[in-house]
């Protein structure tokens, strides 16, 4: 064995060849790394107005920032990875981060990773309470939250028949909250706490061949939702006025919800191309998520409960609840060639889904000597079945001209209960039935024109909900014209009118956007423009009854909107100037004006550092609500290093 | 003796042995004709484009890597280009198409929502937005999100305008992208949108505390989607609502007799009469009922 090992040892050191030096002082197979990083600081100066809002629309701050860095890494010796390209953005403070890695190495493993931070207030006091400027404050929802999306992903042997693929993906907020302790007759607005969590974790193969490809993937999630409530102050409630001579409020509070969850999930997807006209495509996606809830609630105080026209003093109660949602979807489509002008489309989808869940409680009520029990058992069941077809003739008029006509079918099911019933609320069960004429033209005119129109016209003999779409037109058009060598101009239309005139509804939608836009590029000059205006229109009238006259009335929402965007783009000197930005205004039932202006200069300041600065506005404001207007500016100064 | 259930016989693992094997045996070597030119003569008079694509992920067509095209990546798309080169004629090269591009690309993963897609029906084209002659490894694909949410606006004008608005996702802002929510590439779903967990909204893939299932569902959400309540581009009104205050998105449903729901054969609860809309308290639905998106709880979504 010694013997075969020292043969095996000096063939080796034999065959070697003489170490030569390398030519270059950076050897041939070192990374090369190119990229740039942009730091620097921004100073916001005082917002003027309402502090609330800007922190719920903009919320950026003063500070040292890192505002981009981005980076690729090339390997020439392909040994590890090809190339890995690092990006981050917005770090430091602001109210979105993002970081994204992405390597490969060709034929091996594709891997990326993908990581978003996000700060959410929200704290607008017009948010539906239409009477805050008469001094009434009714807005207690409100939310200063962190959320961290993230996601992997790692595709191995890419680009081979067979590619196995792996993914974790998580979603988590948390943070403070202002919430309600809804009772009867009166309710408490409350700081609370929450976290929740959501992972899914999914893994499976691709196959591919020449005329086809299968994906079978197999996943699962989790999920966990924590919210609390506590108070220990005194809380008079939105509603101070007494009931039969009794002043309700609240002494103390503590409010706990616990959620647990998990589901898996089944995916396959299909494609297969059997002859060289006939493309077929099917997918069959399961998943069944459930969650098991525990809820707690001691409170003491001031209540009534109206049915009873019971007073207590105190409530203790606990809750457990389950859910669960079984989910199917499937569809089959085909693409069928026959003939060099015609392609025919055909799909049929089915998506069903069907949610259960049950709550058992039970607590006690606690009055001056005396406390009653309770128990509560609900049972509550939502499904529906909706499938459609639609086929699709496209037919290629001329080289440049091509038309489609086609239809769609759509039908359905849907139940809503919860039992046992309580008041006016029954099992609520509705059909679906609708047709839709579909049709398009779409002209090319080589590089130089595009033009595409799209009609949808549909009549239904039935829908889920009054505002769901019923009989309705969708019209769109989109425009793209080479006016010379240097201006391109775009041009879009879109319209949506929707009707449903059946009995006691009444209810219209119109909204129409006309856009345009145009890029300008001078030959030889230094600049450029780009800019684009649009106007939009809304308008929707629907019946309904007062519920405590029963009298009819219409509510109506209008909305007419103009936006104006515009950038110019110029160099002097070694020097970029981009100045521009963007303005809104808005009328009808909520007249707003949002204006964005900006100004960017950057330059050189060595080989490889440049400088950089930019000015920012922030215009913010609402005619009938003006105690939320907001305006600030933002200026920048930083350095770009590249590498 | 035990008998087979022939249905385990056919499993999953039974149908992955059954397409690796149609993939069938290697074919030969592909040979080319006199009225093939090969990349070398193209890259003479089109030397800049030929660089690029050796950098970009095509060059396995050149190298012969993938596909049966070795040394003619160009006439893998263009055709046979031998007489292009001799006359330098435009109508003696063909333009390419999306069907040019899919006589590749259309069995993968990606394109299994195709034949239902908007930009299938309309014909708009793989180079609209894949830059084939660039050089990169990111420039055949948009990558950066700047640049990716400007290649969807260069067309969609109307919806750039849209995000110009107060109170909006974070598109402008590049801390999202347009193929966060969308595939371009098509989707079984409406609005070509992607999917969370298979067959869930792609929404709640961010916003994982609306997923549910609640033990007290809020029908429009699983019904309707939601577009139902929310301008999911950008609104001037608060939270994205698609009315300027939550009891207009609330009453449009929510105002309908037992008696008128019966004609018109539609879903949706009645407020209890104590609900008096003159009184503020009242005219503020969100206060009490803030479980809007559904309630592990409550089923009148107060808690």
């Amino acid at each position: 064995m010694r013997t075969l090992l020292f043969l095996v040892v000096a063939a080796t050191l034999t065959g070697q060849e003489p170490k030569v030096p390398p030519a270059s002082p950076v050897p041939a197979s070192e990374p090369r790394i190119s990229g740039t990083i942009d730091a620097g600081y921004r100073s916001r100066t005082d917002v003027g107005g309402s502090f609330e809002t800007w922190r719920s629309v903009v919320n950026l701050g003063s500070g040292p920032k890192l505002f981009g860095a981005d980076f690729t890494i090339i390997s020439p010796g392909h040994k590890l990875f090809d190339a890995i390209h690092v990006r981050g953005y917005d770090w430091g403070g602001d109210p979105y981060s993002t970081f994204h890695l992405d390597a490969a190495k060709q034929g091996v493993y594709h891997f990326n990773a993908d990581y978003r931070g996000s700060r959410y207030f929200n704290n607008l006091p017009s948010f539906a309470d239409p009477l805050i400027a008469r001094g009434i404050y009714l807005d207690e929802q409100s939310r200063d939250l962190r959320r961290r999306i993230s996601g992997f992903n790692l595709d191995l042997r890419p680009g081979h028949r067979v590619a196995p693929f792996l993914g974790y993906d998580r979603a988590a907020d948390s943070g403070h909250t202002v919430t309600v302790f809804q009772t009867d007759g009166n309710d408490y607005a409350l700081p609370g706490e929450l976290a929740d969590s959501s992972n899914l974790f999914r893994g499976g193969i691709h196959i591919t061949g020449d005329r086809y490809h299968a994906t079978l993937e197999q996943g699962g999630t989790s999920f966990r939702s924590d919210e609390s409530t506590f108070s220990r102050l005194a809380n008079a409630g939105n509603s101070p006025t007494p009931i039969l001579g009794q002043t309700l409020g609240l002494t103390t509070l503590l409010r706990a919800t616990g959620v647990r969850g998990s589901g898996v999930y089944s995916r396959a997807i299909f494609t297969v191309s059997p002859l060289h006209w006939l493309d077929l495509s099917a997918s069959f996606l399961f998943a069944q998520p459930k969650n098991e809830v525990n809820y707690s609630q001691a409170d003491t105080g001031s209540f009534v409960l109206l049915r009873q026209l019971l007073f207590y003093s105190g409530q203790q109660s606990v809750l457990a609840a389950t859910a669960k949602m079984p989910h199917t979807a499937a569809n089959l489509a085909f693409e069928a060639r026959p003939m060099s002008r015609l392609r025919l489309l055909e799909s049929w989808s089915t998506d069903r889904l069907h949610s259960a869940g049950s709550t058992a409680g039970r607590g006690t009520l606690l009055a001056p000597g005396s406390a009653t029990n309770f128990t509560s058992a609900l049972t509550s069941a939502l499904a529906t079945n909706r499938s459609q077809v639609e086929t699709n003739a496209i037919f290629d008029l001329t080289r440049s001209l091509t038309v489609r006509g086609g239809h769609r079918y759509v039908w359905g099911m849907a139940y809503d209960t919860t039992l046992p019933p309580e008041g006016l609320i029954t099992v609520a069960r509705t059909v679906l039935h609708q047709h839709v004429a579909l049709g398009s033209v779409t002209l090319r005119r080589g590089s130089r024109l595009w033009v595409t129109g799209e009609i949808e016209a549909a009549s239904s003999g039935g829908g889920y909900y009054r505002t769901s779409l019923y009989d309705y037109r969708r019209v769109r058009l989109q425009g793209r014209y080479q006016l010379s060598k240097t201006v391109q101009l775009h041009a879009n239309y879109r319209l949506l009118s929707n009707e449903n005139p059946l009995g006691g509804t009444g209810y219209y939608l119109l909204g129409h956007q006309e856009s345009m836009a145009l890029a300008w590029t001078p030959a030889g000059r230094k600049w450029n423009f780009d800019g684009a205006y649009e106007h939009c229109g809304y308008q929707s009238r629907i019946g309904y009854r007062i519920p405590q006259t029963l009298a009819t009335s219409v509510s109506v929402y209008r909305e007419n909107c103009h936006t104006v965007s515009g950038m110019l783009h110029a160099e002097f000197a070694q020097v970029k100037l981009t100045a521009g930005g963007s303005l809104v205004t808005t009328s009808g039932t909520r007249p707003t004006a949002w204006y964005q202006p900006a100004i960017k200069i950057d330059g050189p300041v060595r080989k490889r550092v440049g400088w950089f600065g930019e000015w920012r506005y922030y215009g913010f404001g609402e005619t009938f609500s003006r105690y939320e207007n907001f305006r600030a500016h933002l200026i920048t100064l930083g350095l770009r290093f590249s590498i | 003796m035990p008998s087979i259930d022939m249905r385990a016989v056919f499993c999953p693992a039974s149908l992955v042995a059954l397409l690796l094997a149609a993939g069938g045996a290697a074919a030969a070597p592909r040979t080319f004709g006199p009225e093939y030119a090969g990349s070398s003569v193209c890259q003479t008079c089109h030397e800049d484009i030929s660089k690029a694509l050796l950098k970009s992920p095509h060059n396995t067509v050149e190298t012969g890597k993938s596909k049966d095209w070795k040394e003619h990546s160009c006439e893998s798309c263009h055709g046979a280009g031998a007489k292009h080169a001799e006359s330098a004629g435009i109508t003696d090269i063909t333009r390419p198409t999306d069907k040019t591009c899919l006589s590749c690309h259309l069995n993968q993963p990606t394109k299994a929502g195709r034949i239902q897609s908007t930009h299938a029906k309309n014909a708009v084209s793989c180079s609209g937005c894949h830059k084939v002659h660039e050089s990169g490894g990111t420039a055949l694909v948009a990558r950066k999100p700047a640049a990716v949410n400007a290649q969807c606006e260069s067309c969609h004008i109307t919806v750039k305008a849209e995000f110009a608005k107060p109170f909006r996702h974070k598109v402008p802002e590049n801390a999202m992208t347009c193929v966060d929510c969308h595939n371009p590439h098509g989707s079984a779903r409406t609005a070509m949108s992607q999917s969370f967990a298979a067959n869930e909204p792609g929404c709640v893939g961010c916003h994982s505390d609306k997923r549910g299932p609640f033990t007290f569902e809020h029908g429009p959400v699983r019904f309707d989607g939601c577009a139902t309540c929310h301008e999911s581009h950008g609104s001037t009104n608060p939270r994205m609502l698609a009315r300027a205050e939550a009891r207009q998105v609330c009453l449009e449903c929510h105002a309908n007799l037992p008696a008128q729901r019966a004609a018109t054969a539609v879903m949706g609860v009645v407020p209890a009469a104590f609900h008096d809309l003159r009184s503020a308290r009242y005219q503020n639905c969100t206060v009490c009922h803030q479980k809007v998106h559904g309630s592990f709880i409550d089923r009148n979504l107060l808690r």
